[in-house]
């Protein structure tokens, strides 16, 4: 489980509670989290990718309370720079302990800035809980558009859940009409900068959440650092979440396993690749990971 | 016959700056010249051509202990040039921002100035790093002071150090609810430390004041009973803000200023006469070199009615509260007369704010290079900025901060007192040199060539 990195525990997960379920991506567990976080006091605010002005371009937002949080229920396809909040919510907002969601690469930022608080004076201490997502890449807001207005012939305005599974992107719309490409076709709107990452779980996350490897309307939670462990534990015994044991679920760790070996493999080609070992003439270009 | 003595560098204050003394067999200071060395940075000459924005961001990098002063002043000097009037609520983040900043300041002076003073009633001077009490818990009370002070201007400046939440209009954002609470939470928990940590400091130097000798080059100096007086005036704006020329009785006046050269007012150049290898550290500088302070000064020397002046503590107490104590103690306790008036001011002001208010002004004009300029009430005195703004850009650009004020006054209180004791007297001021620094032009004979270019 080289590609999984290290965790206390991996559940199978879902919220305890209906409303959080009835707008969630999948398990709800990011929102739950946080709620049940906020209202015991673990946290006194959470960076959390909210509505931003147009559909499906999140924003980041602070949320203070449940309700802020649930406008920021479901996952966004397209990046939401959580990090350019991070030293505000300890400034102007007055937050001291700070929870904060964010895909793998985020996290890393999170940590590094912890490491090397250059820039981020007295906001190291002040993260209580970093929660990451599962990610194998990500869509910038144009790519997104495209994707669905154009292959999905969906007006972007119209959708009410966008999700990546099964090998396909699919788009639900409030008229019913839903629609689905291959991932395949999907591939050139990524990111680029998505394919030299390393990570898949979020490896750097006190609590790290997906839907892949368990049933529809749950998540799979890796439970990693102590802070992670003591929040998590706690929110199953208060009933915010419903977690059981991952032993026979289908398709399970092994999925995740794969899809993490997949996207590691491929990125590690790729950033092979990019040092032009074969082509003297072109830059070499550097690896992030180094 | 009148001996000459460097101490160089002068040291426990910020900055680089040396006294060059003139001392009678007595070794009484007859003259004293204390100048600022450090290197100059240029501020003034940089801000030509910049947008206003860019320009109080560049004068708080001046120096790092108090560049909420130079931000606040610059911005207001725009502000005055400009003709921009800020909403209330930006008025009232900038005083509890003014206010952090005086905190964390004073606190930090305390720190400085312990080590020439007494623990009463004994012969012990106060290491203030000592794990021993009653010491450490003064030391622990310091930095809560200044964490509390530091914390304050983060919540409301954005960052302790060169605050990025102020700027031309007013302020970038308001601060939220609950930042409103934890400034009222922290400004609670520095009342009861505050005034512990004023009636401490106060006795101490009251201490210093009865005394008759202190402790110095190992041998025992006699205290003069007018230990540090000056004969000059005094300047302030205001006990707690500033002023700046949009205001309707505006309290500084730039007709009664007038800057003369370190030129026409230093020393020239002397051969040091006599020196002491056991003044602290490492001894005064060696007999037989050269001082030449006319020369080597950096700052400008700024008068007020044709006479230096002092400003600072002592000088907002004067005017505006009738304080009367002369001498180097007197100076220090008008500072630690401040801490209350610091912490109190930031709750009023937290208070009478309105979360939801707008902070950034309407309209801002861009400017038709009328003259404008701020006066800030910084930690150590009087910080003026003068601005001339046209069309969004800044055509001049001058600052007459504190320690430059403080310079030809201090200097003229060291006449009387022991050299062995001169720092104590130029630490009484607080200074603050690194932003006194100012501009000056040499060829390559060290000549000075371009005096006027300064004016």
């Amino acid at each position: 489980m080289e590609y999984l990195g290290q965790y206390k525990a991996v559940y199978k997960a879902k919220s305890g509670c209906e409303d959080i379920l009835a707008k969630s991506q999948d398990g709800g567990i990011v929102t739950s989290m946080f709620a049940y976080a906020l209202e015991t006091g673990i946290i006194d605010g959470a960076i959390v990718a909210g509505p931003g002005s147009e559909p499906y371009k999140p924003e980041p937002m602070i949320a203070t309370t449940v309700e802020e949080l649930f406008e920021a229920r479901g996952t966004k396809y397209s990046i939401s720079p959580n990090l350019a909040l991070i030293k505000e919510a300890t400034r102007s907002y007055g937050l001291d302990k700070i929870g904060i969601v964010g895909t793998p690469c985020q996290i890393q930022a999170v940590r590094k800035g912890q490491l090397y608080p250059i820039g981020l004076r007295d906001v190291p201490d002040k993260i209580a809980l970093a929660i990451g997502i599962f990610c194998m890449e990500n869509f910038p807001y144009q790519g997104l558009f495209q994707m669905v207005e154009d292959h999905c012939a969906t007006k972007i305005d119209n959708v009410t859940k966008m999700d990546i599974g099964k090998g396909k992107f699919s788009v639900y719309t409030e008229r019913g009409v839903n629609s689905q490409i291959p991932l395949k076709v999907t591939h050139k709107y990524e990111q680029p900068g998505c394919h030299v990452c390393l990570d898949y779980v979020s490896n750097m996350a006190d609590i790290s959440t997906g839907s892949v490897g368990t049933p529809d309307g749950w998540s799979t939670v890796f439970v990693r650092s102590a802070a992670g462990e003591a929040a998590f534990n706690k929110a199953v015994e208060a009933g915010w979440i419903i977690a059981e044991s991952m032993d026979g679920v289908k398709p399970g760790l092994e999925l995740v396993e794969k899809l993490a070996t997949e996207k590691i493999t491929k990125n590690q080609a790729y950033l092979e690749h990019r040092l032009h070992k074969d082509h003297p003439a072109l830059k070499p270009l550097r690896n992030p990971y180094i | 016959m009148s001996k000459v003595v460097e101490i160089s560098p002068t040291t426990r204050h910020e900055g680089h700056s040396k006294l060059v003394l003139k001392v009678n067999d007595q070794g009484i200071i007859e003259r004293g010249d204390w100048l600022s060395i450090t290197p100059v940075r240029g501020v003034e000459k940089l801000a030509i051509g910049k947008t206003y924005e860019q320009v109080p961001k560049i004068a708080s990098r001046v120096c790092g202990i108090c560049p909420i002063a130079h931000t606040l002043a610059a911005t207001e000097a725009m502000e005055a040039s400009m003709g921009v009037e800020i909403p209330d609520d930006a008025y009232l983040l900038r005083i509890i921002l003014q206010a952090a900043n005086r905190l964390h300041s004073h606190a930090l002076h305390d720190i400085l100035a312990l080590p020439d003073m007494y623990i009463p009633g004994t012969d012990t001077k106060i290491n203030p790093f000592t794990p021993e009490e009653p010491v450490r818990s003064v030391a622990k009370r310091i930095q809560t002071l200044r964490m509390i002070g530091q914390t304050i201007g983060e919540i409301v400046g954005g960052e302790a150090v060169h605050p990025s939440n102020p700027r031309v209009g007013g302020m970038y954002k308001n601060i939220t609810p609950r930042a409103q609470a934890k400034i009222f939470d922290l400004a609670k928990q520095a009342i009861p430390l505050a005034r512990a940590q004023m009636e401490f400091m106060i006795a101490v130097f009251e201490n210093y004041g009865k005394r008759d000798w202190a402790e110095m080059c190992g041998r025992e100096v006699a205290i003069p009973k007018d230990f540090g007086f000056h004969q000059q005036g005094y300047m302030a704006a205001d006990p707690m803000y500033g002023s700046s020329s949009l205001d309707e009785h505006p309290t500084w006046d730039p007709a009664r200023w007038l800057e003369v050269r370190p030129w026409d007012w230093y020393m020239g150049e002397e051969e040091i006469t006599m020196d002491d290898p056991a003044y602290p550290v490492g001894g005064t500088t060696k007999a037989g070199k050269k001082a030449w302070p006319q020369m080597q000064a950096c700052t400008g020397v700024p008068l007020y009615d044709g006479q230096p002046v002092e400003v600072g503590p002592r000088a907002r107490m004067s005017i505006f509260k009738n304080y009367d104590r002369k001498g180097a103690i007197g100076l220090n306790i008008a500072r630690e007369m401040e801490y209350m008036d610091s912490v109190y001011k930031m709750i009023e002001a937290a208070d009478a704010l309105n979360t939801s208010g707008s902070t950034v002004a309407d309209v801002i004009p861009q400017g038709d290079g009328t003259i404008g300029w701020a006066a800030n009430e910084a930690p150590r005195g009087c910080d003026v900025h003068l601005a001339k703004v046209r069309n969004g850009k800044v055509e001049w650009f001058s600052m007459l901060v504190p320690t430059t004020w403080n310079f030809p006054t201090c200097s003229r209180a060291l006449t009387g007192a022991p050299w062995e004791l001169a720092e104590v007297i130029v630490r009484a001021y607080d200074p603050c040199v690194s932003c006194a620094t100012h501009m000056i032009v040499l060829d390559e004979n060290n000549k000075l060539v371009a005096q006027k270019l300064l004016e």
